[in-house]
């Protein structure tokens, strides 16, 4: 769906920004840029939309080379979502999250409906914060309504530049929740940039780590985290908490074995074998059910490695 | 030596020898404006012209810098916090007023001569440095007083030891402010009689005289520019 | 205090003084003690001492405006009802105008008026409206006619409005010159950081330099262009007159107008810029949906400020025949005739705080809406 060929970008003198990186997040796949900050990770994704233009390489969206294309018609095709939210301050919500399908033209009942619609989406009743103004939404509220705005016009691709790192820890795992489910909803791609490891292993489908503007891995977490992984990449997970990272890129039900588990503390579907292990820990648990009919022991998930 | 002073100094220099040579400039003029009998300003002398611009201008702006200060310590008191809003009034009047209405004004009282241009100029030089006065004193963190008074020292030692010093950056800029606008607001003065470098304007003016008006023009702008250049150089070390 | 100073000075210095003719020099007049002034008076005096009081405490300000009015009124009718009595038994051609007593006390009232608004925080609209009102009833209702201002205000009507109209044409002239440069000059140093250095160097100096110096410099060069073409006479454009005032004053305004345009359209924070553009805005949309509504108090307080100085800055384009109420004053000033002279003042003071009310009444309304 978007695919980055060998761009560099140099601001200036000195190291480039982002040096000759190439990277592919597939249709309808959420793929998450991790670096810490100076990695040159917003400036890749500014790339997508072109609010940064590459020094060299190329930038395709659905196959297209995008520098050929008129820059406000790509934009409008993409949604955008940065930390600062960025919404108007003298316009309504409602004004807000159609702005794109003004630009686009829209009739006005298509575009209330599809604002309904979008609230509705993202958890917030419609009759109490249409006509609201920036100035009164909370930053959990006020980011929902950023990611409704850039999901407005309904384009295939998602571009998110620390959308939840000013939140609150509760907040933004709500958010995170959120995201996920409405990905799944959706269907869409997204490219999602973070500091955050566990942000970045909750939400990715496939993970790119970034330092210094080179690619430094790239591929799904699981295999990231393997046990060959780098020290660059070692210290970015951090050394100690590596071996639950690693657990957390990885499904309970892999290590499950047939067995009556009808007692046994029960893990949510699609858990992950870090939530296995903290459920454990907090139930004093040598066991806990990953199915009615199949668990997951102690013993298998500390020798598995 | 800072940065500057050069192109300063290099200005200054061509302005007095503008001054000096001016009076053996008559063909020049007299071929700019070849109508005119007596193009070339000769009534008065440049540098008397220019001596009573700046007493005029320094005087009025020493006054107001007394008046404004004395009224800024005085506002920034305990008692003194009650005349407030009567100088947020003065300052809403002063605006609507321009300054050849006060002369004007004075006028009749005080009759002709420098003396009405002198009280205009003070009223309005007083403005930026009361302003400057309040806002630098207020500036002063309350931290800052505590540990003073946490030291023992009385009030006025607090004020002049303390309070002020901490504020000259900010009183120093409304005093250029001031001096500034003391130096060009002179020069209207000129209507009320006053001898200075706007006076060759009036004159002109009031006899058909482009070119008197011409010569006092360029003098009185670059005097005015000299000022400024040269105030904003001196306060930004 | 301020309101016990406004009450002293009719007596300290003077309510009126009366004088043979219009131009002969005027001696201080006693009082005439008749009852309508004696009243009225007593008026003046109990609102005075009830305006101290309210003063004095946070509650009463708004009370203490209204007696500020109160006094306004009672003192301008004490001067009128006096002047009338002292010319029953003067000759024809003799004129009673107000003292220096009368127009200290003026000046404190309104410095109370505007204090007591001030101090509770509020523009003195109150003040000013009552008293312009009490004011316009008392001139219709023809209980100032004796005094001398009015009467060479009534001798010299059709000459006043002609001015009045005459600096409103010269400040709005130079305003909107001004606008038409000061914009698009802001909207070019926007995008091009060379353009903003010469902007703002050009409008700083042009601030400095005294205004009867720019006009005198003006005044050569555009007599000059007239001489060469001819053809501008025709259209009223020369050295002397309206064209160098308008082009002068428009100088002036450049520094206000544009430095606020500037500073209103970088109001909107970076991030906010960079969301708008990333969702496919256009310089151009981003401008007018982004830029201008946020920016616009800002704009509003630099045009507030620009039209201000451009009503003060007309007075003087009479210096070089450019007319307008300048004129007025500067004629007062040659024959050294106090009332002459006010004539042309007060007008520009009143233009000048209508064109200031009126902008900031603009301000107070975008404030409301947004």
């Amino acid at each position: 769906m978007i695919r980055f060929e060998a761009v560099s970008r140099r601001f200036g003198q000195g190291r480039p920004a982002v040096d000759r990186v190439t990277l592919e997040v597939p249709a309808g796949q959420i793929g998450v840029l991790l670096g810490e900050s100076g990695s040159g990770k917003s400036t890749l994704l500014r790339m997508a939309n072109r609010l940064v233009e590459p020094d060299a390489g190329r930038v395709l969206v659905a196959g297209r080379d995008i520098a050929g294309q008129p820059v406000e018609e790509l934009r409008r095709g993409i949604g955008y979502v940065i930390q600062s939210v960025g919404l108007f301050p003298h316009w309504t919500v409602a004004r807000n999250i159609a702005t794109v399908p003004r630009l686009l033209g829209w009739e006005a009942s298509r575009i209330a409906a599809r604002v309904d619609a979008l609230l509705r989406l993202v958890n917030l009743p419609p009759e109490e914060f249409r006509d609201r103004l920036p100035a009164e939404l909370s930053g959990g509220q006020a980011q929902r309504i950023g990611l409704a705005r850039a999901l407005a016009a309904d384009p295939p691709l998602l571009l998110m530049d620390e959308p939840f790192s000013a939140l609150d820890p509760g907040t933004r795992r709500d958010l995170q929740a959120e995201l996920r489910r409405i990905h799944a909803e959706t269907g869409k791609t997204i490219l999602f940039v973070t500091h955050d490891v566990e942000e970045a292993l909750v939400l990715a489908d496939r993970l790119a780590v970034l330092d210094h503007g080179r690619l430094l891995a790239e591929g799904v977490p699981r295999d990231l985290l393997a046990d060959g992984a780098g020290p660059e990449i070692r210290r970015l997970f951090g050394e100690s908490g590596l071996a639950l990272h690693r657990l957390a890129t990885r499904a309970a039900a892999a290590l499950a074995t047939p067995g009556d588990a009808a007692s046994l503390p029960a893990l949510p579907e699609g858990a992950t074998q870090k939530d296995a292990l903290l459920l454990m820990l907090e139930q004093g648990a040598r066991a806990v059910a990953v199915a009615p009919d199949a668990l997951l022991r102690w013993d298998d998930l500390v020798r598995a490695r | 030596m800072r940065r500057g002073l050069a192109p300063l100094f290099f200005n200054l220099s061509a302005f007095v020898a503008a001054l000096a040579v001016a009076p053996y400039t008559a063909p020049l003029w007299r071929w700019l404006f070849p109508d005119l009998q007596r193009p070339l300003w000769d009534s008065r002398s440049w540098f008397a012209l220019l001596a009573e611009h700046l007493a005029l201008a320094l005087g009025a702006a020493l006054l107001a810098g007394l008046i404004g200060i004395g009224a800024g310590v005085l506002a920034t008191r305990g008692a003194g916090q009650r005349l407030r809003p009567l100088f947020d009034a003065l300052f809403a009047l002063a605006q609507a007023v321009p300054p050849i209405a006060v002369i004007a004004l004075a006028l009749p009282l005080l009759g002709f001569g420098a003396a009405p241009t002198l009280l205009a100029l003070v009223l309005y030089a007083v403005l930026p440095v009361l302003r400057a006065a309040i806002a630098g004193l207020e500036a002063v963190p309350p931290a800052v007083l505590d540990a003073a008074r946490g030291t023992g020292m009385g009030r006025l030692r607090i004020l002049a030891e303390v309070e002020l010093p901490l504020a000259l950056p900010v009183i120093g800029a409304g005093l250029r402010v001031a001096l500034v606008l003391a130096i060009a607001t002179t020069a209207v003065g000129a209507v009320a009689g006053a001898q200075c470098l706007g006076t060759p304007i009036v004159t002109g003016l009031a006899n058909g005289n482009a070119a008197w008006v011409l010569q006092g023009a360029i003098f009185t702008a670059w005097l005015a520019l000299i000022a400024d250049r040269g105030l904003r150089w001196a306060l930004a070390g | 205090m301020l309101a016990g100073l406004a009450a002293a000075a009719p007596f300290l210095l003077g309510l009126l003084s009366l004088a043979p003719n219009r131009l002969l020099s005027p001696r201080p007049a006693g009082l005439p003690l008749t009852t309508p002034v004696l009243l009225s008076i007593a008026v003046f005096l109990l609102a005075g001492l009830g305006l101290a009081l309210a003063a004095c405490r946070a509650r009463s300000l708004r009370l203490a405006e209204l007696l500020a009015v109160a006094m306004m009124l009672a003192l301008l009718a004490s001067a009128g009802m006096a002047a009338e009595a002292l010319l029953r038994d003067a000759s024809a051609s003799a004129r009673a105008m107000p003292a220096a007593g009368f127009w200290m006390s003026v000046l404190l009232v309104c410095l109370a008026g505007g204090a007591a608004a001030a101090g509770r925080g509020a523009a003195p609209s109150l003040f000013w409206a009552a008293s312009l009102l009490g004011g316009s009833a008392l001139l219709l209702g023809g209980g100032l006619e004796s005094l001398s201002l009015l009467k060479e205000a009534a001798a010299r009507g059709p000459e006043i409005r002609a001015a009045l109209a005459q600096h409103l044409a010269l400040s709005g002239g130079a305003f909107l010159l001004a606008l038409l440069v000061a914009g698009p000059a802001a909207l070019l140093a926007l995008r091009h950081p060379r353009a903003e250095a010469v902007l703002m160097g050009v409008a700083n100096a042009v601030q400095v330099v005294p205004s009867i110096a720019l006009f005198g410099l003006l005044m050569a060069p555009l007599g000059a262009l007239v001489a060469f073409f001819p053809v501008l006479r025709t259209w009223g454009i020369g050295g002397i007159g309206p064209a160098p005032a308008v082009l002068g004053i428009a100088a002036y305004l450049l520094l206000p107008l544009a430095s606020s345009f500037l500073a209103g359209l970088r109001l909107a924070p970076p991030a906010l810029l960079e969301a708008a553009a990333g969702q496919g805005m256009t310089d151009r949309q981003i401008l007018r949906a982004v830029r201008l509504p946020m920016g616009a108090g800002v704009m509003l307080g630099g045009l507030r400020l620009a039209a201000v100085q451009a009503v003060g800055l007309a007075t003087l384009a009479a210096l070089i025949g450019g007319g307008g109420l300048g004129a007025l004053i500067f004629q007062g000033i040659g024959q050294l005739a106090a009332d002459l002279i006010l004539l042309g003042v007060l007008p520009v003071v009143a233009l000048s705080l209508a064109a200031d009310a009126l902008l900031a009444g603009a301000q107070t309304a975008l404030g409301a809406r947004a």
